[in-house]
């Protein structure tokens, strides 16, 4: 609330305001005018993220620096192909988290 | 403020099951709950057009049914509807076109006989209709619908220190024009 409780003007003004209106069959009016709600439909973005999956692998599969870097994370030597997939996995594990974060907020 | 905060905790949970259920009882719950103050609101910032009043009212409730995914309690419910209202008043009002100044009596003949102190009342409302339109809504929202500065500037997408200062200079001039009222204003008990 404002600090102007004792402000003789707010208790006019107060006054002069008649206050909430009584229902007197509106919020029926308004229930029967409302629509189903859209469901959220989330296979759009199931079917998103697969295709992404799906692509990443086909596209890096046939890349060296994967089959280096994860061969090289394997024997635990730490070369610049082991460098790049750690960074790679950090970065999405941060964003994955970043978004749960946002999304727990929201909720 | 307790209370207020019971309140917005009832809200809360009514949204979730209305969100999350997906249950339409939860919603007419919170219709039945805020429906009063968004039509009194309304009415208002109408200038008693009672008629379109309800109607906006009715449109703000299909929008917030439809947009209740994006209430995110950032604000109370009671404040995230007044802001979807004022929001709906706006482009109802880019569409139509109502009196921005000759309001004053016909709204003055709004004022319910069987209250005290009429003529104080019909003052107070020809000196609220002298007041420039922003500072009408500030003085709506801050002082009769019970809104902090913050929650004013929310509802009307108006930067804090517009507000605070409409509010400020909308009161010293009612204070003027009212001038005449203050000895007794003191002694009229308005419930």
């Amino acid at each position: 609330m404002n600090p102007h409780d004792d402000d003789p003007i707010d208790a006019l003004l107060r006054a002069q305001f008649e206050g909430p209106v009584r229902d007197e069959g509106f919020s029926e009016r308004v229930m029967q005018a409302l629509p189903p709600r859209r469901r959220r439909v989330d296979w759009p973005v199931r079917a998103g993220i697969a295709a992404a999956v799906v692509t990443c692998w086909a596209s890096l599969q046939s890349a060296p620096v994967l089959h280096e870097g994860w061969s090289a994370w394997a024997s635990g030597r730490l070369t610049a192909s082991a460098m790049a997939l750690l960074l790679a996995i950090a970065g999405m594990s941060l964003l994955a988290l970043w978004w749960s974060v946002a999304e727990g907020g929201e909720a | 403020m307790a209370d207020g905060d019971a309140e917005a905790r009832i809200d809360r949970a009514l949204v979730a099951r209305a969100r999350v259920g997906d249950d339409p009882r939860a919603f007419e719950q919170l219709l039945r709950r805020h429906q009063g103050m968004v039509r009194a609101q309304l009415r208002r910032l109408l200038r008693g057009d009672i008629a379109a009043a309800d109607d906006l009212a009715q449109e703000t409730f299909l929008l917030a049914w439809r947009k209740l995914d994006q209430f995110r309690g950032e604000a109370r419910f009671s404040t995230w509807l007044y802001r979807i209202a004022y929001a709906c008043f706006l482009q109802a009002r880019r569409k139509r076109s109502w009196a921005d100044d000759d309001g004053g009596d016909e709204a003055a003949e709004h004022v319910p006989a069987a209250m005290p102190a009429v003529d104080l009342q019909m003052d107070v409302e020809r000196a609220m209709q002298r007041l420039s339109a922003a500072e009408q809504t500030v003085l709506l929202h801050c002082v009769q619908l019970g809104l902090s500065h913050d929650e004013t500037s929310y509802v009307l997408a108006m930067p804090l220190g517009t507000v605070k200062s409409h509010a400020t200079r909308g009161k010293a001039k009612l204070n003027a024009m009212l001038a005449a009222w203050h000895p007794r204003a003191g002694e009229e008990k308005i419930p």
